[in-house]
């Protein structure tokens, strides 16, 4: 037994191949409390990061993780698991840098294989535009000690044989972004890792429970919700639980589960769509982003090709995906690469992502006191997932907001200091 | 590909109109506090059902109209405008 | 060499006078058209097809179908070709996929002996550390042993695949005995009706059945072929119903296109796929010679294929029983038949790559090459999941079942229920009369809301209820798993031991069982697997079947090549009328947004300098241009421009900025007054198409009582700038009756003349170059004519066309920004140094409390002038303004070159506030690290600050 509960090792697997013995459960269906020190809604990688550090860093145990499916149903399992640290303002490339950072020590830390690859990112230019704002990321990068450079057409096509980088395309290729760093990891692991970590240490994951309602107090709107009052529960399909804290950790539903605290937010929902192809022998040996053609592809150790895309244009809560994604996506690769036409699409999906008007998520306390956000997670909540869950558990553990992510404080779309992600991350996966 | 109801050139692909969101009633910008002004900015009701949107008839009349569109099903309502 | 080819069946589809030659693993092998790959190659004898994909056991023919998971090949440059249901065409190269070095001999086995520690997510719990380890030797071995074909992304083109719209009333998914009966009578009820089946031909289940069940299909298939208002398309697959029934289909046997993603928009959509018949888990049944009794029936009565000389059949259901009867027929003896519905039951499958002996429930052993199993059904519902449905599982019947459907989508045939042929296709005209009722109701409603559309033709018709007589659910064994486990998965070789495992270690939920054991995952997206799968986590948590649930089919319904969803790429580039010219006079283009442009005709630094000294002309034709014309254009101009309008003169032009309702600048450009109504503004060239959307937002929705109306002419004028100190002395040996002298037409002013003989032309005299400069606007159709004559009439003065990258040289000289690149998305007004030229006491004006705010505020970046102290380094843009000491970004360039008029280098860049006093000194960092320092200028201009060159 390890910190983490049984642990996990080659030696484990011989012993189990041999013996045939079952292994034991990775977490439990625990019996719900009726209060709790921190009640954290959403079961993805963002709450169950945000109970693990609680737990682990803080020794805060009495906490619960309520979903109203499974762990990891939403955007934890539904995007194309890309990680890097490339962005483009300071307060960005700290943020998510630490988030690699965690990402790298994950597999050790939590005894479950993510499967971290850094394989390298390469974000096409196609314009003289868009290698101006490469330069511009790179010089931030390279100023914070980010792994981070412009390359040109030569190098792209020696990273990645099967680009076209002739000059006669419609979308020439005439640099790229390389980050050695960026890559991909198995994203239901991390969840699964998170998950295992924080039950070991008694968080109570408590799945296939809904939140109905937020119960507040001393608010200036109806039922004492809104600014000027305080949490004191959640109203769930299993009966109420009693918790001075209460933590939004949702993607897709954010609007709808912050208004019943009373604290609108500035977000609007959109659904991300990704699909998958066949699986093929490996030929894509980095992550390959266009943000011009709205595409990044990537190839899994399955063989399979992952693609993704930026968010639908119209806001919906509907998941269904749709045909023109799929023709838009396979027409902008076969422009990257033409040689792969006979590739099929296997499996099309979406996710939703909640978009907030600066492309940076809403972290920290609200003006309800004991109700906090980690929220507007946009497309990039993936990558952040980790260091979300640490910064947020240190803002509840401590009552002040962690560093890293004062910028991304709700006011300030009130005090008008937006963040300056947009540029870098209007289809910067 | 879901089908848009414009006033003037009838049901038509999405694909030939613009979505410009939510309707959001614009403040008064000499009287406005700058709290309200960002409110109209930025927060959005992002309601999982029936909102009240902008679509602009992009590929046919250039005509802006509002329709009501279930953002959990996607069904639009008869926009009763012309 | 085809030593398993029967005599000839009544139902075949070969057509035994053709003789087909193809290569398998390099050897050659014939068949006939009709037959499909797999088919041929088991008429010669072949009994191995593919590899497992963890183990590499061998695999066989399973399911002999589309969906057979053993018979994934590659032909030529296509991977993953389904063997069971691709038609053999002469010549064909087919090979076998992830094997090494050969099907035969693949070394791939060797996992099989350390199978049993390679459990369900076993890759989770090993290769921790050390970290490195995992990506730099683990990680490259597993990828080695990626399943699926080659494809060869060296060589391949994009073929020249199309696509097709369609707006049928009615679209049958199926062409079995229901989908032909729906057709039918959906057509005689004066529905437009497309009819669209994934195999070859008609007939679904009737092809392999006996004589009655050939008679009813000939009948079926002859009226429909014969039924005008039927489009039959065979080979094609309906992939995908999205929201508003927008249907997919990919057409195969086009006779241009290599496929062809036809887009449905569709009234009613007839779902009829008909079943997908079930494997059966136990020990061994992934040997070859385990077939199901679909594939038995197929291989002997439509390719006319012995599968085996002695067989064992476990039937639970009738298709079982005719499976008996077919194999008896084709002269293979029947050793067994264990019927399952009284309990009968086989546990194991034994051999050396065969099947060679079978064990019983009841202890027995029996020799046989052949194991044919029927023990049930998988309702493939990915069409009705992709339209809301969630299917409910019936315990009698032993499967799912539709539950609430949509109006628009309407099952029929086995998806819906059991029958007879008789009851299957009386219920499909049903479904078929009602499917056209509600669509021609739906297209009379969409005539009618299209105002001008002609009237609707008469009244729609009734609405009429939904009275079909539900098909019966016959009782059904319940057998998914044996007493013994395996396979589950074929594409994924996950075994029913893995997937207890699974939920063991709490993945106890559909879902997360299948991303921890990749159980469905695969090419077939579970069509074969997903009902045991179910079946077996119900078993392991003790539950009903009905408690589980099942994953929701996503699209496509299956995989669609990735040349077929592109069509032809369609990506236009805009020229402007004048690019002809260009590229046949050596310019070197530049793409820019929608527009292709000369960036340089060879010397960028000779043609800005040709500019200062004599004279030049651009074409600047991408320059976004409006018409503006009404009463209140002077009123809109002052709501979407930060400075004032109403007293602009006719003949006059205005510089103008605009931002966002957040204070963000969002574009610029000049506009002028050509009449009292009537004005003609211009816009950045990225930003023409939504500065026109945003004006007609304005006055659509927030001003309808304004009269402007708007017209965008950005192509219908060409724009060329005729910029130098000569540029007065070449443009008036062309104009007639225009007086260009500095009094007559002064800075900022704007005429309407003749060019060269051609009337209409807009010139105004404005100084982006910071010379004296005349941008000429010449209705396309005679540009040509007018920058031919004038270089034709310049040349004693040195005229010469320059491009891009020359006017960036010379408008950054002159201090010039460009929207987007000296300000960014977070940029306001004080930032650009608009500080002149915003009224912030108008009555209204795009983002007025924002622009007010900003104006108080005393830190934000500040664009200056910069010019490195050093003169001959060019610090690249994007380059950081750094504090001198310590690690603080304060700033960047965000514009640089070389100025040829100065021979120094000299730069814009955004600075914090304090750094933004002329004479400050600054750090750069440059691209390789070195820091230089600069100075900050008094003016963004580098060259000629007063603007004496562009009065004169």
């Amino acid at each position: 037994m390890s910190r983490h509960g049984y642990t996990y090792s080659a030696g484990k697997l011989l012993r189990h191949g041999l013996t045939r013995g079952a292994w034991p459960r990775m977490w439990g269906r625990p019996e719900r409390r009726d209060s709790y020190e921190v009640v954290i809604i959403g079961g993805g990688l963002h709450g169950l990061a945000t109970a693990y550090y609680l737990a682990e860093n803080h020794g805060i145990t009495n906490v619960a993780v309520v979903d109203k499916g499974y762990l990891g149903g939403g955007g934890s399992g539904r995007n194309t698991a890309i990680v890097r640290s490339n962005y483009l303002t300071p307060e960005g490339v700290a943020f998510y840098d630490r988030s690699l950072h965690l990402y790298n020590t994950m597999a050790a830390d939590l005894n479950l294989n993510v499967m971290l690859s850094r394989r390298g990112h390469l974000t096409l230019a196609h314009t003289d535009s868009a290698l101006r704002t490469m330069n511009w990321r790179a010089e931030v990068n390279k100023f914070l000690d980010i792994d981070s450079s412009v390359i040109g057409p030569e190098e792209v096509k020696r990273l990645t044989p099967s680009l076209d980088v002739s000059t006669d395309t419609r979308y020439p290729i005439l640099g790229a972004l390389y980050h050695p760093p960026g890559g991909i990891v198995r994203h239901d692991a991390v969840v699964w890792g998170y998950a295992r970590a924080a039950d070991h240490l008694g968080v109570h994951l408590l799945q296939e429970t809904e939140v109905l309602d937020i119960v507040c107090a001393g608010g200036d709107g109806p039922e004492g919700k809104g600014p000027g009052g305080r949490v004191t529960g959640v109203r769930t399909s299993r009966g109420d639980i009693s918790s001075p804290v209460v933590v939004n950790c949702t993607a897709g539903w954010a609007s709808l589960i912050s208004n019943m605290a009373g604290v609108p937010l500035a977000i609007t929902t959109h659904p991300l769509q990704a699909a998958v192809t066949e699986p093929c022998k490996v030929f894509l040996p980095t992550v390959v982003v266009s943000g011009s053609l709205h595409v990044y592809v990537s190839q899994t150790d399955r063989g399979e090709l992952v693609f993704g895309a930026s968010v639908d244009p119209v806001g919906t809560y509907r998941v269904n995906g749709t045909l023109e994604f799929t023709e838009e996506l396979a027409g902008h690769v076969l422009e990257l690469m033409p040689g792969i036409s006979k590739m099929r699409l296997m499996r099309q999906w979406s996710g939703l992502c909640d978009m907030t008007p600066d492309y940076s998520p809403i972290m920290g306390h609200t003006p309800v006191e004991g109700y906090l956000v980690d929220v507007g997670w946009g497309t990039y909540g993936f990558k952040a997932g980790p260091v979300a869950g640490e910064t947020m558990a240190e803002t509840i553990a401590t009552g002040r907001t962690a560093e890293l992510i004062a910028a991304f404080t709700i006011d300030r779309f009130t005090d008008g200091d937006l963040v300056g992600e947009k540029g870098a991350a209007a289809v910067g996966h | 590909m879901i089908v848009v109801p414009c006033p003037n050139c009838g049901p038509r692909n999405s694909s030939d109109l613009r979505n410009a969101g939510e309707v959001v009633p614009r403040p008064d910008p000499q009287t406005a506090s700058l709290h309200e002004w960002r409110s109209y900015l930025y927060l959005r009701e992002n309601p999982a059902g029936w909102v009240t949107e902008t679509w602009y008839c992009r590929s046919g009349c250039r005509r802006y109209f509002t329709i009501e569109r279930n953002t959990a099903t996607n069904e639009i309502r008869d926009p009763g405008n012309s | 060499m085809s030593i398993h080819r029967l005599p000839i069946r009544s139902g075949e589809l070969i057509d035994r006078s053709t003789n087909l030659s193809f290569t398998w693993n390099g050897r050659t092998f014939s068949g006939h058209e009709g037959d499909t790959i797999a088919s041929a190659l088991a008429a010669a004898g072949v009994e191995v097809f593919s590899r497992g994909m963890k183990y590499h056991r061998r695999r066989g023919i399973l399911t002999a179908n589309h969906w057979d998971p053993n018979l994934a090949v590659q032909v030529g440059d296509e991977p993953n070709v389904r063997a069971g249901s691709r038609r053999l065409v002469d010549g064909m190269e087919v090979t076998a996929q992830n094997v090494w070095p050969s099907l035969r001999w693949d070394l791939g086995t060797a996992n099989r002996l350390v199978g049993r520690f390679l459990s369900a997510g076993f890759y989770y719990k090993t290769f921790m550390r050390p970290q490195f380890l995992w990506h730099n030797l683990y990680q490259r071995v597993l990828r080695k042993f990626a399943p699926g074909g080659r494809v060869h992304w060296k060589t391949g083109v994009h073929g020249e695949y199309d696509k097709r719209y369609a707006h049928p009333d009615v679209l049958v998914a199926g062409g079995g005995p229901a989908g032909m009966a729906a057709a039918l009578s959906a057509a005689e009820a004066g529905a437009s009706v497309m009819l669209v089946e994934q195999e070859p031909e008609l007939g679904g289940h009737l092809r392999w059945g006996g004589p009655g069940d050939l008679a009813v299909l000939a009948d079926l298939s002859r009226a429909v072929h014969s039924n005008p208002g039927i489009e039959v398309l065979c080979d094609s697959i309906v992939t995908g119903r999205y929201d508003h029934n927008w249907v997919a289909v990919v057409q195969r046997s086009h006779p241009v296109a290599p496929e062809r993603l036809i887009k449905a928009r569709v009234g009613s959509l007839i779902v009829a796929p008909g079943l997908v018949e079930r494997p059966y888990v136990f020990a061994g049944n992934d040997l070859p010679g385990v077939m199901l009794a679909g594939a038995v029936r197929r291989l002997v009565n439509l390719w006319a294929v012995k599968p085996g000389s002695r067989a064992v059949v476990l039937s639970a259901n009738s298709e079982g029983d005719a499976a008996v009867a077919d194999l008896e027929s084709a002269g293979v003896e029947v050793v067994a038949v264990l019927d399952a519905r009284a309990g009968e039951d086989v546990v194991g499958a034994r051999g050396r790559g065969r099947v060679s002996s079978v064990q019983t429930g009841d202890g027995r052993t029996l020799r046989a090459d052949l194991l044919v199993t029927a023990t049930g059904w998988t309702a493939p519902t990915s069409l009705l999941n992709m339209a809301g449905d969630r299917p409910l599982y019936d315990r009698t019947a032993a499967r799912y079942f539709p539950q609430s459907l949509p109006d628009n989508v309407l099952a029929t045939g086995g998806i819906a229920g059991d029958g007879s042929t008789t009851e299957l296709t009386a219920h499909g005209r049903e479904t078929g009369s009602l499917a056209a009722q509600r669509a021609l109701r739906l297209r009379h409603a969409r005539r009618t809301q299209t105002p001008r559309s002609l009237p609707p033709e008469s009244d729609p018709p009734d609405e009429i209820a939904d009275n079909r007589i539900p098909l019966r659910r016959s009782p059904h064994p319940e057998r998914y798993r044996s007493t013994t486990h395996g396979l589950v998965d074929f594409s994924e070789d996950v075994s029913s031991k893995d997937l207890i495992q699974a939920a063991g270690e709490g993945f106890d939920s559909i879902e997360l069982m299948k991303r921890y054991t990749t159980v469905t995952m695969g090419p077939g997206q579970g069509k074969l697997e997903t009902v045991n799968a179910a079946a077996v986590l119900a078993e392991s948590r003790a539950v009903e079947m009905a408690d589980i649930g099942t994953t929701v089919w996503r699209p496509p319904f299956s995989p669609v090549s990735l040349g077929a969803l592109a069509g032809r790429i369609f990506e236009p580039v805009r020229r402007s009328a004048l690019q002809g010219w260009h590229e046949a006079n050596g310019a070197t283009n530049l793409l820019a947004g929608q527009w292709v442009r000369p960036d340089h005709y060879g010397s960028p630094m000779t043609e800005a300098s040709n500019v200062r000294e004599n004279v030049g002309i651009i074409d600047v034709t991408p320059l976004g241009k409006l018409d503006l014309r009404g009463p209140d254009v002077a009123n809109l101009l002052d709501l979407v421009y930060v400075n004032r309008w109403q007293k602009l003169e006719v003949g006059r032009v205005r510089y103008g900025a605009m931002v966002a309702e957040d204070g963000v600048v969002s574009d610029d450009g000049v506009t002028g007054r050509l009449a009292d109504n009537h004005y003609l503004m211009t816009t950045t060239s990225s930003g023409a198409g939504a500065v026109w959307e945003m004006l007609e937002d304005w006055l659509q929705t927030y001003r309808p009582d304004w009269e402007v109306h708007v017209t965008p002419v950005t192509g219908g004028l060409t724009s060329i700038n005729v910029a130098g100190p000569r540029s007065r002395e070449l443009l008036g040996r062309l104009v007639e009756d225009l007086d260009l002298s500095a009094d007559a037409f002064p800075y900022f002013s704007v005429r309407k003349g003749i060019v060269s003989g051609v009337e209409d032309c807009i010139i105004w005299r404005i100084g982006f170059t910071g010379e004296l400069s005349y941008e000429v606007h010449v209705p396309s159709g005679h540009a040509l004519h007018v920058w031919e004559s004038l270089l034709a009439n310049g040349s004693d003065l040195g005229v010469a066309p320059f491009g891009v990258e020359a006017q960036r040289v010379l408008r950054l000289e002159k201090g010039h920004y460009i929207v987007g690149q000296d300000t960014d998305g977070l940029s306001k007004a004080p930032t650009a140094g608009l500080g002149g030229l915003v009224k912030l006491d108008k009555a209204d004006t795009i983002g007025l409390p924002e622009l007010r705010a900003a104006f108080e505020r005393t830190d934000l970046p500040v664009l200056v002038g910069l010019q490195p102290d050093e003169p001959t380094v060019v610090p690249d843009e994007a380059c950081q303004i750094v504090a001198a000491e310590g690690n603080e970004i304060l700033g960047r360039v965000t514009s640089s070159r070389m100025s040829p008029t100065l021979k120094r280098s000299i730069c814009l860049a955004q600075v914090d506030p304090s750094l933004a006093p002329a004479g400050t000194s600054v750090t750069i960092q440059l691209v390789d690290g070195r820091r230089v320092s600069a100075t900050v200028q008094e003016h963004h201009a580098h060259v000629d600050p007063e603007g004496v060159r562009q009065r004169v």
